[in-house]
């Protein structure tokens, strides 16, 4: 086994760059968008419809627009492979499929976080001073990119990105409603399931807001901690090996 | 430089495309894939560059198992499709994002070819001609030094000057080190250059052989009547006479026509087997 087949560092810094330079429109559109959406409709409209006195919506905005670009970021991953002649030239480009996957899994993963985290943090700087300068009776609070709850969107955006890589891997074309659409018909039959087994236990007792008895002993039963278990240490590998499996079997 | 042995292929496990494959592809030449449409030219020439897997079989190009798609592997085949993409990038932006996956490439190779092709540097890839691009995509080929070239229907949308450039420019190309398969219907574009011929039918290769030996135990012929003796291969009527394809007995050699040997091989299959296993 020659190491180089599968992994050369030199390599991987042209492809990095390549992708870097191939997805540089497609980057723009998602951060215009995105900032465009929370600046007019997340802090102006918000402001100005909401009579509020402190404005605390960041840390939310950041939850809702991290994951949905990110999520659409990751579901164009692949992008090649939806089109037959674009995928002759990718299948054929000199570079392995480990390094094909690790230069995608690395840009809409890490790479995302760390520019969306970044972008965020200085669009909440200059839309709090603009915010401040427009509604002066009103309060802004900062976002705190290395608080606990953005560190929380951040474990799940990293964990949960990856069943977009395998839809990006395995689906041609419309990749982000398909995989939706997967996850919604996979989380159905479990609900129906659940329901079967548990819909009893559910409908026997009477949970009120806020207070349900049977619903702390399902989340702090085993299988719900294995279930827990599996999201956080599981979830993400095996998406991950899917993709590379996925597309070290693409032919055209 | 290829090594098939026993490969298998099909789209659906009911209709293979090969069944048993066996084919051996030495360096150092312009090998001239022939067929009808569906004989499985493209197919076979995506099995060769790792683009579909066979099913069953033993496959090795330049070394490597196709099916593997290591890079080294990739730096020694080049593969340029009827149909293809180019990215709307001008040609300076396409050669430093790619030249440098190609560690053998050679830049002022490139630019010569650029220039025989007279393919505009200004322009964006994408608003080429179809032609232009074809060419493009050759002459980024040839100069990436790969060992193995793949050529499916390259003279499609080429004009006239461009074809027999690219006869002149693929002639000089060939070293005892490179191979190029051709894929083609325009045979009368690819006449004295390709060498061997390999002629694919139904899943199954019915010729395979050099234009010199083509030309010992084949004769093409015009004549006004048709010949009675049993030399007969095949015949075409045209403009009141025929192009007849017999058997050579006499040793001298005719000029090849392509398109007359391709109809004989193919419309008689068993007679031309059995000439060339005398």
């Amino acid at each position: 086994m020659h190491l180089k087949n599968y992994f050369d560092l030199s390599r991987f810094w042209l492809l990095l760059k390549m992708e870097l330079f191939r997805s540089k429109k497609g980057l723009l559109m998602i951060f215009v968008i995105s900032f465009g959406l929370l600046f007019f409709g997340g802090l102006l409209l918000d402001c100005a419809m909401e009579k509020k006195k402190i404005f605390d919506g960041h840390p939310s905005n950041y939850v809702f627009h991290l994951m949905i670009g990110g999520f659409i970021l990751s579901s164009l991953a692949f992008n090649d492979l939806s089109n037959t002649l674009k995928r002759y030239h990718y299948l054929t480009l000199p570079a392995s499929t480990l390094e094909k996957f690790i230069c995608m899994w690395l840009l809409t993963s890490v790479g995302w976080i760390t520019v969306f985290t970044i972008s965020y943090t200085i669009y909440t700087l200059i839309a709090n001073a603009i915010g401040a300068a427009l509604f002066s009776d009103m309060k802004f609070l900062p976002f705190n990119p290395l608080g606990i709850s953005s560190l929380n969107t951040m474990k799940f955006y990293f964990v949960l990105h990856g069943i977009l890589l395998v839809g990006a891997a395995y689906f041609k074309g419309y990749v982000f409603p398909k995989t939706l659409f997967a996850l919604i018909l996979f989380f159905a039959m479990g609900s129906i399931l659940a329901y079967f087994i548990m819909g009893d236990e559910f409908i026997n007792h009477d949970c009120g807001v806020g207070e349900c008895a049977v619903l702390h002993e399902v989340i702090s039963h085993d299988i719900s901690v294995v279930l827990q278990w599996i999201f956080w240490w599981v979830l993400a590998p095996t998406c991950w090996i899917n993709t590379y499996l996925g597309l070290k079997e693409q032919e055209v | 430089m290829i090594q098939i042995n026993g490969l298998s292929f099909g789209y659906s496990p009911k209709k293979p495309v090969f069944d048993q494959l066996s084919l051996t592809l030495p360096s150092g030449n312009v090998y001239g894939l022939l067929g009808k449409n569906g004989a499985g030219k493209s197919t076979l020439l995506k099995i060769i560059s790792g683009l579909l897997f066979p099913t069953h079989g033993k496959l090795e190009v330049v070394g490597f198992r196709p099916k593997d798609r290591f890079p080294q592997f990739l730096n020694e085949i080049y593969l340029v499709t009827e149909e293809f993409h180019l990215p709307a990038i001008k040609i300076e932006q396409y050669l430093s994002l790619y030249s440098p996956f190609y560690p053998r490439f050679n830049r002022s190779l490139f630019d010569e070819y650029i220039n025989e092709f007279k393919i505009p540097r200004d322009q964006k890839l994408n608003a080429l001609s179809y032609g232009q691009k074809k060419n493009f995509l050759l002459s980024f080929g040839l100069a990436t030094d790969c060992k193995l070239l793949i050529l499916d229907e390259p003279t499609n949308g080429l004009d006239i000057p461009s074809k027999s450039q690219f006869r002149k420019i693929v002639a000089n190309a060939i070293h005892e080190d490179r191979s190029f398969i051709i894929s083609t219907h325009q045979v009368r574009d690819m006449e004295n250059l390709i060498d061997p011929i390999i002629i694919l039918d139904e899943g199954q290769i019915v010729l395979f052989e050099n234009n010199e030996r083509i030309s010992k135990k084949l004769s093409i012929t015009r004549q006004s009547e048709l010949p009675d003796d049993n030399t007969l291969v095949y015949a075409e009527s045209y403009l009141g006479a025929y192009t007849v394809v017999t058997e050579n007995t006499n040793m001298t050699e005719t000029s090849m026509n392509l398109e007359i040997l391709f109809n004989a091989v193919v419309g008689n299959k068993t007679k031309v087997n059995e000439i060339f296993k005398r």
